[in-house]
């Protein structure tokens, strides 16, 4: 039976042919500009990430440097820091660094093989905090202050300035998105007017026949709407594809310390499923952005020539 | 049905293409438009498709004065009149079938329900073999035969027609005419625009002939 209505009933033309509505380059630009969009979003996001992950990692640790003095025992004065530390509220531990940690700390800056033991080095106890919420450091603070050539540093000038940075990205990702959107949106407008000024019989012969404004802007709605689902997914999947070989470079072609480097610095360059979640809501906003731009450029235009 | 009373009309700020137009149609009647080039004929045609206002004076169709009416009333006017064009105006896309039935789309109709009434039609004006044909393969007078069939298909109670034999030979002509006198018995009202002299004085219609703006009627 259905099939019988299948066959008596073909599916009519669409109104508004395909081929007339400037299709490729406008699902081309939907697409690039989808493209840019998801790269920039996921970009962002991963900055976010890893400043994110810094900043916690950063909050739970504390430095306390105790400076060599003459007349003082180090060692004591070292022990003296932990046990101070780990009585405090909120510190989950508190070791030494040992001499030879502290001389790889350096080895970046003054190079390899050197002999450090003559100089005077400042030693250091780190101090891990199991909540750094409920963490007396004030408290702490105090109590190291009355160690000689004790100082305690809590990393809170480089958490503000990682956090400025991180912000700063996230605002300009945002900036350039918005700015995406508004030049996908002023083209679609001009793709809209010129497919409309092209398709100007069409208009007429529905007019003359009695088609409402409605009904036209939707047969046209109807065709922007598949475009920019098309365009969008391209760019989409692009933009996967894109993280996804950028993922595999950074393990591959970069050495795996760099890579090991790299990975602390910008986090994994994996955009997880948020990240995959954010593109896919790009590529449905694009579309929609289509489709309501054309729909209220072709009312526009409707009711300029009524 | 139809009564103009004092109309003019001007497109911007050029002169008055129509001028103190008054007159009145009948239900069911048959009027040729006539008059040189540049009368006014499709200006004419356009206010009674109620695609343009007069400047002045008003126009009443079915006892309203449409110079009033807001635009969704104006759209459920205008099906009520159907229009046909010399250059036949039928989309290229569309098959003789789909161009034919397109009235019934537009209203939202499924096509269940207005497919026997168009294979009907186009039976009816001799189109029956040639439903799924593209406009591109059709003769002249198949073009002109289905954008009459579009124009009545969804029964209207005027039929403008604007040259509609301009663009097919004089035996094809005639036989257009016979279709429109068909209509017009089964009480379509019709006015058909033509400077064809063979057919104004074959048909034996009154004529209201336009000349420099100014219409005379001549029964």
């Amino acid at each position: 039976m259905s099939e019988g209505l299948k066959l008596r009933f073909p599916r009519p033309n669409p109104i508004v042919p395909a081929q007339s509505v400037a299709g490729r380059t406008l699902m081309l630009l939907i697409g690039i500009m989808t493209f840019l969009s998801c790269v920039t979003f996921g970009g962002v996001l991963l900055v976010q990430k890893s400043a994110m992950g810094w900043s916690a990692d950063v909050g739970r640790e504390l430095t306390i440097q105790i400076r060599p003095l003459d007349g003082e025992v180090i060692e004591s004065n070292l022990r003296l820091a932990v046990s101070l530390s780990e009585a405090v509220p909120g510190v989950a531990s508190a070791r030494v660094l040992t001499i030879e940690e502290s001389e790889a700390l350096l080895e970046p800056w003054l190079g390899a093989g050197l002999d450090l033991s003559d100089l005077t080095i400042p030693r250091l106890v780190i101090v891990q905090l199991s909540d750094p919420n409920a963490a007396d450091i004030v408290r702490l603070e105090n109590e190291i202050a009355a160690i000689p050539g004790a100082t305690l540093e809590t990393h809170a000038a480089w958490r503000v300035q990682l956090n400025t940075m991180a912000g700063t990205i996230v605002v300009s990702g945002i900036l350039v998105l918005a700015l995406i959107l508004v030049a996908t949106t002023l083209a679609i407008v001009f793709a809209t007017r010129g497919t409309m000024s092209t398709n100007r019989e069409i208009v007429d012969v529905l007019h003359f026949i009695g088609a409402s404004n409605r009904f036209i802007a939707g047969e046209f709605q109807g065709r922007f709407l598949l475009l920019g689902l098309k365009g969008g997914l391209a760019g989409g999947i692009a933009a996967i594809v894109f993280f996804i070989i950028a993922g595999t470079a950074m393990s591959t072609v970069v050495p795996e310390t760099s890579s090991a480097q790299l990975g602390v610095l910008f986090g994994q360059f994996a955009l997880g499923i948020s990240g995959l979640l954010g593109i896919v809501g790009v590529v449905l906003v694009i579309a929609g952005l289509t489709a309501v731009t054309s729909r209220l450029t072709v009312r526009r235009f409707l009711t300029q020539i009524s | 049905m139809i009564a103009f009373d004092n109309v003019g009309l001007r497109y911007g700020h050029g002169p008055e293409i129509l001028k103190d137009l008054t007159f009145t149609i009948s239900p069911g009647s048959f009027h040729f438009l006539t008059g040189p080039s540049g009368s006014g004929k499709t200006s004419l045609l356009r206010l009674l498709l109620l695609s343009l206002k007069p400047t002045r004076g008003s126009v009443s169709m079915f006892g309203e004065d449409v110079t009033a009416l807001d635009r969704d009333r104006l759209l459920q006017m205008r099906r009520h009149i159907g229009i046909v064009f010399q250059e036949f105006r039928l989309l290229d896309h569309l098959t003789t079938f789909e161009n034919v039935a397109l009235p019934f789309r537009v209203r939202g109709q499924a096509e269940a329900s207005y497919r026997s009434n168009v294979e009907e039609l186009l039976d009816w004006v001799g189109l029956g073999d040639r439903m799924d044909a593209h406009p591109a393969v059709l003769s002249g007078g198949e073009k002109q035969r289905a954008a009459i069939a579009r124009a009545v298909i969804a029964k209207p109670d005027i039929l403008l027609a604007d040259e509609p034999t301009g663009n097919v030979d004089p035996e094809l002509s005639e036989r257009l005419l016979h279709l429109f006198e068909q209509l017009n018995r089964m009480g379509t009202t019709i006015i058909l625009a033509t400077h064809e002299l063979a057919l104004l004085e074959k048909f034996d219609y009154p004529r209201m002939l336009l000349n420099d703006g100014e219409l005379t009627f001549h029964e």
